[in-house]
Order: C-alpha cells, then structure tokens, then sequence
C-alpha cells in the first residue's frame, strides 16, 4: 500500500478554483459524505463554514454544536454532503456529544472524515486523532490556527506528521480562507480513492491489553471477514458499548 | 435483518474485560497521549513550550485578579444590560408606531372598505394581527441589541473567564459556574437561556440551570417592571427621588430573581437531582479577536430571529384567544368577564386581580402582551372610558393617563408591588417552555420547569399580601 | 371579602404548610412511613431472611430463630410466620436448632444478592449519590427488580463482576467469583497490594473505614502492623488503623517490585510558580468523572502547573498538555502528584 503524502503546495497547483461550488444547506444528490470532527475550540465550525459557505454560529466554548449541522459543497462535478460532528475531546467516554461522533463515524461510514487540530496544541488535540484512525482509514488532518501558530512560533513538520499518521495532512487558516482550497482537493482525492491512507495504529498499549485485544480481534474477524476497524470495535466491546454489540447483532458493519 | 450469532464474541469479551481489570480505560487513554507524545516530539518546535502564550496571560490576569476581575465583570456585563434596556427605547417605540399606530389603523380601515364582517376583522386584525405586532416591537430591538454583544463576547472568550470567576457562588447551590452565563443570557431571553445550557456538559448541572433560567428577568418582563415601578413606587417617594427609587425597585427584583435562582438551584440539587451524575471541567480558551460583522450577522439570524420566530407563532393564537373571550359571551357577560369574576377572589387573596391572573393565563405566549391585555380588560370591567374596545390591545403614550386606568380597576401600592413580583415568579413563557421540552426531552422535567415558579410565586404574593394588610 | 382576615389567612397557609412538612419531610415522613409499611409485605421479610441466611452460611456462621430476630428489623410474629411458609415452600429447613438454606433457597437469595450488588454497581458507576447511601438505595431496589430486569441492567453495566465494595456479583446461572487476597493484618510489613475488597458491615466499623482514604482499587504499602496498630501508605497518605477495623480490608498481595511513590501529593495543594508530574487519579474518582479528566489529558506523566488562581479559591485553572483546564479542589484532590 501506497500513501502519497501532499504538502500544500503540492495540491494547490491541482487545484481547479472554477470547479468549486458552495452549495449551503443544499444537500440533496451528493455523492460522498464528508464527516467534520475535532476537539473543541479548533475553528471546526469556521473550517465547515468556510467549506460550505454556510454562516453557522460558533462560540469560543467546548461543547457548541450538539445538534448535527449539515451542509454541502460542489466540487469537480461531485457533490459533497459535510456533517459537522460536536467537537469533542475524545471518543472513549459515555457523553451524548462523545456517543454521536463516535456513531457517525462508526456506523455513518463517512467517505471522508476530516479532523481539525488546533496547530498550537497539536498534543492535546492527537487524543481525538489517534482515536478516530483507529475507526476509519479514510482522513484527512486539518492543521487549522497555522496563522496563530506562526505568531507563537510553534513549527510543525507537515511532512513527517503526515508519515507518522499515514493520512495527508493540511495547513490551513481556515478563518482567512487559506489551505481551504488544498483541503477540498485532498478530500476529493481521498473520497475518489486517489489517496490510500495508511492510518497509524495505537503503539503504547500494555501487553495485557493488547493480549485481549488481539484474542478479541481475532474472534472478531473470523465472524467478519471484510471489517476495517475490528481493533476498534474490540476496544469497544472491552468497554462494554452496548451500541456495538447491538450494531454486531443485526449486521450493521458489513 | 440479518441476526449474526455473536454470543461467543461477546462471551469472550467479558471474560477478558475481567481479566485485565478496570484499568482498561486508564491505560488506553495513557497509551494514546503516549503516542501523541512521540509524533509531537517527532514533528514539532516550540521556542518555549508548554508556557501559555504571553498577551492571554496577560489578560487573564486582570480579568481574573482578586480586585479587577469582579468590577471588571460587573462593568461589562452592566453596561450590555444598560444599552440593551435604554437603546432599544427608540427603535421599540419607533416599530409599535409603525405596526400598532399605523398599520393597525390602515388594516382596520382597509377591511371595513371590502366589508370584511366585523368578527372576522376583530379576530384577525384586533387580535392574531395586533398580538404579533405588539410582540416584534416589544422584543425584536432588545434582542437585536442584546445578542450581538453577547455574541461578540463570547467570541472573544471573555465568557468562559465569567464563569471561572463565578463558579465557587455556584458550587455552593450545586450548580456550575456557566450558570452564570446562561443566567446572563436570561436576561435576554429565557428560551435563548435555555439553549445555551448546552455549553453546560454536567446533566445535573444542566437541568438545574434549565430549571432556573426562568428566574432571570427576561427582555418581555424588563418593560412591565420598569412601568408599574415608575407609576407606583415613583410615586410614594418625593419627586426628585422618583427615577432613582423606580430604578432601584427593579434592580431589586432583579436581584431577587438571582436569589431565586440560588435557592432553587440548591433545593433542586440537595432533593430530586441528588442522583444525577454531575461532572465538571472548564476550559479556558485562548483569546480571539471576534469578527465583528460576521457575529453580528450569526447572531441575529441563530439567535434573534428564530426566537422571535417561535415567540411569533406562539402569540399569533394567544391574540386571537384574547380577542375571543372578550367577545364571546356567555349570557349577558363575556367570557373574559366570568373568567375575571372567578377568579378575582384567588387574586385578592395574593394581592392581585381576576385581570391580573387572567392577563397572565392568556399571555403565557409571550409577556410583552401582558400590560396591554391587562389595561385592555381594567378599560372592559371597569367601563370606563378610554380604549380601543373589546378584545382590543393597548397602551398609553402617557404613564399617568396608564395609572389612572390601573388605579380605576381598583389597584394600590400593594397590587403593583405584587405584580411586579409575579411578574418576577411565574411560569416561563410558552416558547421557553416549548424550548424546556426540546432541550430536556421529558415531560417531567419540563412540567416541574412550569409549575415551580408559579407556585413560588403564589406563596411569596400570598405572603407579601397578608403582612401588607396585617399593618 | 367581608369577613377576612390576613391574620387567619396566614395561620390557614401555616397549618398547611406544617401539614406538608410533616407528611412528605424526607424518610420519616408520614408518607414515606406508610409507604415503607405497606411494602415491607411478607415478599420483603421472606427475601431478608433469605439474605441474612445467604450471608451467614457464607461466612461459616450458623443461625438459629433467635440471632435471627434480632438481626432483622421486623417484629417478631411476622418472622414466624413467614419462617413457617419458607419451610413449606421449601427454601429452608431446620438442622436441628440450625437454621439452613435448601437448593431452592440458595438461588432465590443468590438472585437478591444479585439485584443488590448490581445497583450498587449502578449507583457507584452511574449516578451522583455518595458513597454512604449506596447501601441503603441498594436494599430497596433488591425488592423491586425483577430478573429480567436485573439481566438488563448488568448487560448495561458491562457485566461487571464485583460490587463498589469488591463483593462478587452472582452470575445469571448463580456462579460467584472468588474475592482474591487476605485480611489486611496478615500482611507483613513492607508488602505491596491492592485492595480488592471493603467490607460494609457492621456499620459503625464500616464508617470508620469511609473517613480514610481508602478506595477500592488503591495500592497500598504497609509500613507498621503490631497488635495495637496497623499503618499503611495509600495514595500519598498515611493510614492508621485498629487491627479490627483493618480485618475489613482485603488486599491482594502483589508479590513483583511494584515502585510505589513515596512523595506523593495532591494536584490541589499545588502551589502557584510550582509544577509536577501526575502520578495518577485517585481511585475514589470513578465512572464519567475518572473518564473526563483522562479525556481532558491528567493522565500520568504529564506536567501540570497552576495557569490563573481563581480570586474565590476555587477552582483554579490548571495548565496541561498546552490547554487551561479549570478543575475545583474536590477534583483536583483526585489527581495524584509529584512535585518537581
């Protein structure tokens, strides 16, 4: 498996300005589905605005978009629908927030799932990250705040960053619009299958765990051949999450 | 539906769930963040990592010291109280000339000229028509002004400092600190309120400040309070004194409301909210420049106008229910009279009137409706002169010709003090109720919501009533 | 109106207000005590004595008729008569004095166990009530859920296996696990372990124990054990406790060098200008609370500082991981650190 890695620069050359169409609420006849996740206070719902051209509101506080927001955009004659997940700090608790994004991604199966970080607190924000690789294997990272970032004078190095999740990873300042464009040129790779990711796996699990969870991976993957994300789904099943063992009953995955 | 036979996985995975103890969640979680550590040692620089980036710091200091913060907090938050009461004087006057002294008027006319039958006209143009108009210019310029500034503030992140400086008041009545915020948003609009629980992320603490928005004298109630006070409590002191002590007494019961609000929130969480779970945490964002217009613009459409949207469809029935039972009748008397006379005892007895209860019965949809409904029925049992006639709206221009009117239905000092109290303590408003419903999902939950002030607010007029009377 | 009074009107309010208080005030409240009296129907004495025999048999104890009634809270005929149907129904017999549990009667007082230790399980994991009233929610509950019910309610647990206090949860079929560990006072001085099970009765002992800071889960190292005394470090603090009252705590023995840090302290007497390495969460935090600061990055090995001291003394706002998490001391006390 290959994972082609694009740099902004890379992309925004390919980037076809007349092929891109904001279609707002319009959401009807897409073809992809595009999940929008991230922690609180990252600009998520300025980057789903900036997509959609939408003018959802946003406030400087965790815990804002309880309700799903929906909207959408055209680009190179594919229509794209762009959920906005709530922001959240993790997918692994029992919270109402945490339960939607956590089914959206599972169960929604997106085309494309983009998580947005904040860049100055890359640390914090790679929790919500780690978790989501290990769900789908089809991300993009949005590196948002590049402008505030550049005034604290964090620097990031995109290209190994991208190595080291295996998704391709944008830099974007998505309140002046910039590396708006490479985002949705990246998405619409991932989505047509130009870009095949290579989703870092969690490493730092103690041996007991990661005993169990191979057991269990395995017992998984003989009832189901074709799953992608059965660690998950055994972290899961650790856990107890009812909505699995429901959604592994009727079939739900495959 | 497919049934796949899944037991065995299941089976499996209690067994090993037991096996490797109720660490799991701990050391997965600390694997992650241990992954995180390596990628970031790997692919970022900090001139100087891990310290707060200095211009937040800076700010959080002040806003947060022991001495600046809490005048700096009163001053903010005074100030947007301030503009929004006194700023939308003008633009409130300038829609109820245009919707209630020119449209109303035109209409009226309009359908007397195709010889629209007097009922249907009455129905629709003295009561859906006037209540919906009444309820834009009330609620519409304050609202305009409030939410924007509110927006702009919690844009720029200084909400979340509110709430950290507040959050030991509240932690004593078992609630949480961005209590304080939805509590501001209150002030606004308790449906607004209501909504903003969400940033709330607690159940327990989030029920109780649903449960208590209503304590927060909302931009409906802000009118009627400052009207009465001027009229009659004015009035008891010598001239010069009389704004500063109309002001107070609203200030007063304001104030109250907080009170209220503390009480009942430590009632609720020491009696039937004693089992919900109740975590918290708080984050304190990094400050950020608001993009003025684009608040400005988000915030009148979110907020603004679905509100005045919900508050619209809710008055539209209450002013045709208004317009109904003062011209049905029943035997000689219309309905609205009968409704008055039962339930005039009741009133005495809290220190009020069957107009005053009635009012309010037929404006649960919105409170601005409540002073012109009541001047409405005082004008229609009384029968004096004055008004625009049965199940007709209004208000005066003049505040004295407005106490003239109230204290010919019989009110005193005692009944205005009252009013304003109950205006203070009784059921939130049907769009607030309906957003209590959305919000908590129970009927439970929105019932207690409803009834609880209104029974408060029975008690502490019943009590004010006797101990008036007793000296 | 003629006939009116303020005064009478206020004495009308009171008497009702008074009349309300006395009916509805909290547990001895005239409906609460009905309501209690008509529920503690022979179903309830029945279940009790099963439960009593269930416990006695199980700690090797023998019942007769009189230890019984003076356990159990209900009068004297009453015990009779429903001892007299379980015979008949078969759920238990006489061995002479002896009072003892038949096959039947086994499993029917292995099911109430069952109910009563998931709620507590329930309680303790998914609720806000404290820790001393588990318990006695616990011993109402166990009358009023049926099996299914409880079926349902362990599958939403996760199935969990032992109590908040470390007492085995019977399985569906009837299967008790093993509670692994010794008596605290039988650890030498110097061991490290676990503790694995707290036990809650008698009351009186049980209370002393809640004071401490002991937690279920917590490792513990003993560093005193004589006939007078027996000392231990948990968490950072140092417990002494009576030989009796350390008799209720099992602990198993970890026999591999476990590090147990010596310099522990709690995040909330951190100072301003001062930063430490979190050593970990306190076991007395559980559930949705545990998660959410593990969500929010106090996991172990971080490096945590005070970013704002609030100007009401709490809470204050903790930098971690690059973020201003505002935590009140009661949590802050939760998080275990190490100064640096």
């Amino acid at each position: 498996m290959e994972t082609k890695v694009n740099s902004a620069c890379e992309t925004c050359e390919h980037f076809n300005k007349e092929g891109l169409k904001k279609l707002g609420i319009q959401t009807d006849n897409f073809d992809f589905v595009v999940a929008l996740a991230g922690n609180p206070n990252t600009g998520k719902s300025t980057v789903f605005n900036a997509l959609t051209g939408l003018r959802q509101h946003t406030g400087n506080w965790p815990g804002k978009t309880v309700m799903r927001a929906e909207g959408g955009f055209e680009y190179n004659t594919n229509k794209y629908k762009l959920v906005d997940l709530p922001g959240t700090y993790s997918l692994l608790s029992t919270s109402e927030d945490e339960a939607a994004a956590r089914d959206f991604i599972l169960f929604g199966k997106p085309d494309v799932t983009i998580i947005v970080v904040d860049a100055n607190r890359l640390e914090r924000n790679l929790n919500l990250v780690l978790q989501i690789l290990e769900i789908t294997d089809k991300a993009v990272l949005c590196l948002n705040l590049m402008d505030e970032a550049k005034r604290n004078k964090v620097e990031i190095d995109v290209r190994t960053l991208s190595k080291d999740l295996g998704i391709p990873v944008v830099p974007a300042s998505a309140r002046f619009n910039k590396g708006i464009p490479e985002l949705i040129q990246t998405v619409s790779e991932i989505a047509s299958g130009q870009i095949v990711c290579k989703p870092h796996r969690i490493k730092n699990v103690p041996s007991n765990i990661e005993k169990a969870v191979r057991t269990l991976t395995a017992e998984i993957e003989k009832e189901f051949p074709n799953i992608p994300n059965s660690r998950w789904i055994a972290f899961r099943l650790l856990e107890g999450d009812k909505e699995i063992i429901k959604a592994l009953k009727s079939g739900e995955f495959v | 539906m497919k049934k796949n036979n899944i037991d065995h996985i299941i089976e499996l995975s209690n067994e090993l769930r037991w096996q490797i103890g109720d660490e799991f969640h701990d050391n997965l979680t600390e694997g992650i963040y241990a992954d995180a550590a390596d990628i970031v040692k790997d692919t970022v620089k900090t001139s100087d990592s891990e310290k707060r980036f200095r211009l937040d710091a800076k700010i959080d200091k002040i806003v947060t010291s022991k001495y600046f913060g809490f005048p700096i907090m009163f001053l903010i938050l005074g100030t947007v109280l301030w503009l929004t009461i006194v700023g939308a004087n003008y633009p409130s006057s300038l829609l109820a000339n245009l919707f209630l002294d020119t449209i109303h008027p035109w209409l009226r006319s309009g359908a007397e000229s195709i010889n629209m039958p007097w009922w249907l006209s009455g129905f629709l143009i003295d009561g859906v028509y006037l209540a919906v108009g009444w309820v834009i210019a009330v609620m519409l310029p304050p609202m305009a002004i409030f939410f924007p500034m509110f927006t702009l503030l919690e844009d720029f992140g200084y909400l979340p400092r509110v709430a950290f400086n507040l959050d030991a008041l509240f932690n004593k009545s078992g609630a949480h600190g961005k209590q304080a915020l939805t509590m501001s948003m209150g002030f606004g609009c308790n449906a607004a309120g209501v909504v903003a629980t969400r940033i709330i992320d607690s159940p327990r603490e989030r029920l109780i400040a649903i449960i208590t928005n209503n304590f927060s004298l909302c931009n409906g109630r802000w009118p009627t309070q400052i009207l009465i006070a001027t009229i009659f409590i004015g009035a008891v002191v010598p001239e010069s004194f009389s704004s500063i002590a109309s002001l107070l007494a609203v200030i007063g019961i304001a104030v109250l409301g907080m009170a209220f609000m503390f009480g009942v929130s430590w009632a609720l969480s020491k009696t039937v909210l004693k089992g919900e779970v109740s975590t918290f945490n708080l984050e304190l964002p990094p400050y950020r420049p608001p993009r003025f217009w684009k608040t400005i613009y988000t915030s009148l459409i979110d907020r603004t106008l679905i509100v005045l949207w919900r508050a619209i469809v809710f008055a539209a029935p209450a002013g045709a229910v208004i317009w109904l039972i003062s011209n049905l009748h029943i035997g000689d008397e219309s309905i609205a009279a009968w409704l008055i006379n039962g339930m005039d005892g009741f009133g005495f007895l809290i220190g009020l009137n069957g107009v005053i209860l009635l009012a309010y019965i037929v404006a649960i949809p919105a409170n601005e409706i409540v002073i012109p409904t009541i001047l409405m029925l005082t004008v229609m049992v009384t029968g004096i002169g004055g008004g625009a006639g049965a199940g007709v709206m209004f208000e005066l221009d003049s505040i004295n010709a407005t106490g003239d009117i109230l204290k010919a239905g019989g009110w005193t000092l005692l009944t205005a003090i009252n009013l304003m109290l109950f205006s203070l303590l009784h059921n939130p408003c049907s769009t607030t109720i309906y957003t209590i419903y959305k919000e908590t999902n129970s009927v439970k939950w929105t019932t207690v919501a409803s009834i609880m002030p209104v029974i408060l607010g029975f008690i502490v007029c019943f009590l004010v009533a006797q101990i008036w009377r007793l000296f | 109106m003629n006939n009116y009074n303020p005064l009478v009107a206020l004495a009308i309010f009171f008497l009702i207000v008074g009349l309300l208080y006395v009916i509805f005030r909290p547990v001895k409240g005239w409906f609460w005590l009905l309501k209690k009296s008509i529920k503690s129907n022979e179903k309830v004495i029945i279940e009790d004595i099963l439960k009593q025999l269930y416990h006695f048999e199980d700690s090797d104890n023998k019942v007769d008729m009189k230890t019984l009634v003076q356990v159990l809270d209900f009068n004297h005929g009453r015990i009779v008569e429903a001892i007299n149907k379980m015979t008949i129904n078969d759920l238990i017999y006489f061995d002479s004095d002896i009072l003892k549990l038949t096959e039947n009667g086994r499993d029917y007082a292995l099911r109430i166990v069952r109910v009563h230790r998931l709620w507590e399980r329930y309680l303790a994991d998914k609720t806000g009530f404290h820790k001393t009233e588990w318990h006695d929610r616990a011993e109402m509950m166990e009358h009023k859920l049926s099996h299914d019910d409880a079926d349902l309610l362990s599958a939403k647990l996760g199935n969990p296996k032992f109590d908040p206090h470390g007492d085995p949860i019977p399985t569906k079929s009837g299967k008790v696990a093993e509670v692994t560990g010794v008596e605290l006072p039988l650890l030498p001085v110097g061991a490290v372990g676990r503790i694995t099970h707290i036990e809650d009765e008698p009351d009186v002992i049980y209370k002393q124990i809640l004071a401490e800071n002991i937690h279920m889960g917590s490792l513990i190292k003993v560093i005193e054990n004589n006939s007078t005394r027996i000392v231990f470090r948990s968490e950072g603090e140092t417990v002494k406790l009576a030989p009796i009252v350390a008799a209720n705590l099992t602990v198993a023995r970890i026999e591999k060098e476990v590090a147990i840090e010596d310099n522990v302290a709690r995040l909330s007497s951190l100072e301003a200008n001062e930063t430490a390495k979190i050593i970990g969460i306190s076991r007395e935090s559980r559930g949705e609370s545990r998660r959410r600061l593990l969500d929010l990055g106090f996991v172990k090995g971080a490096t945590v500082s005070i970013d704002l001291v609030n100007p009401l003394g709490q809470p204050n706002a903790y930098l971690i991981k690059g973020t201003s998490i505002a935590l009140r001391n009661d949590q802050a006390s939760k998080i275990l650190i190490k100064k640096d």
